[in-house]
This record gives structure tokens, C-alpha cells and sequence, in this order.
């Protein structure tokens, strides 16, 4: 993403799987996280760490990245973005999508875990076909 | 023979029109960074687990 500051935009949009037993609790920590203005934070974290992402393990990152961590708690036990949650999944079966990670290239979709290079090799002619 | 050849062109094609479509996928309140009018915008799908 440095790479192409100010050129670039990512948005993320949570596709937990039903099967997974911490997906969706990881979705709601993610989101609860950017309540406090750390969603970057913790998405990263929640990159690192998984799939060791059960609710002991996430309030352990809330305190390590420095969250108030009763707020933290509250949320995530409260199920408080379970509605954005739904909604993003209900995008995704919308789409037809049935793996992650899936991203959308202004609108080039292509699916599943990719090396960094493939996926900047399609920034970049984005970024030059926008500049024409 | 023949058949294989048509099958093939079909594929071909096939494959290049899934390389020009494109999909609206609205960006709504969901978590972004970097500036709302950048020429390339990546919509990513995850799943933490």
C-alpha cells in the first residue's frame, strides 16, 4: 500500500465463513478496534496471529495494541456489528463469491490468495489506464 | 479434432471476457485507507480465520 500512497484505496468487507469457529468474533474485534480508530491495527494483528483468533486471544491483542479494552469487550460480546457484518456477507453472496481472500480492482475481481507482485502488476495498469 | 479447436476458441474467449468484466461493489461505511477519490480503489473480501 506504501507503495502507491495517495494513488490507491483499500476497503475491506468481512466474508467470515459459517464453518469457522472465530471468524466472525475476528470480524467483530476488527470493527470494534475501529471504533476506537485502530481497525488498521488490529487488522494487521488479526493477520498475524491467525487462526488463534478465540475471544481470550483478541482481548489479549485489544490490550497489546493499546484499546480500551472493556469498551473492546462489550462490543465484541455484544455482537454490536453484526449487521454490518450481515451485510457485507450478504454482498458477498451477492457476488457469487466463494473463497477469500477475493479482491475487486476497480471492479477486476480476482480470487484468492495471490502473491504481492500479481496483484501490483493489476494496480498498475489501473493506475495508468486511469490516466489516460 | 475439429471439436477440440472449437473448444478451445471457446475457452479463449471465455477467459477474456471474465478479464474485462467489471463489478460494481459499493464501498458504503466499510473500513478504507487512503483517500476516498484515488484512481484505483481494491475491495477486498476477508476472513480473519
Amino acid at each position: 500500500m506504501e507503495t502507491f500512497k495517495g494513488k490507491v484505496r483499500l476497503v475491506i468487507k468481512n466474508y467470515p465463513y459459517k464453518y469457522r469457529d472465530f471468524s466472525h468474533i475476528a470480524a467483530e474485534a476488527s470493527l470494534a478496534a475501529g471504533d476506537q480508530g485502530k481497525y488498521w491495527e488490529m487488522h494487521d494483528v488479526l493477520i498475524k496471529n491467525s487462526p488463534k483468533l478465540d475471544r481470550e486471544s483478541l482481548i489479549k491483542y485489544a490490550k497489546e495494541i493499546g484499546l480500551d479494552v472493556k469498551a473492546f469487550t462489550e462490543s465484541v460480546d455484544g455482537r454490536k456489528h453484526a449487521a454490518r457484518i450481515e451485510r457485507d456477507k450478504k454482498l458477498a453472496v451477492e457476488l457469487d463469491l466463494y473463497n477469500t481472500p477475493t479482491f475487486f480492482i476497480n471492479g477486476r475481481m480476482v480470487i484468492g490468495e495471490r502473491p504481492y507482485e500479481y496483484l501490483k502488476k493489476i494496480i498498475e495498469e489501473e493506475l495508468k489506464n486511469a490516466k489516460q | 479434432m475439429k471439436k477440440l479447436m472449437i473448444l478451445l476458441l471457446l475457452l479463449v474467449a471465455a477467459v477474456s471476457y471474465a478479464a474485462e468484466k467489471r463489478f460494481v461493489v459499493p464501498v458504503g461505511d466499510s473500513p478504507s485507507y487512503g483517500p476516498d477519490n484515488a484512481l484505483v480503489t481494491v475491495i477486498e473480501f476477508i476472513d480473519f480465520q
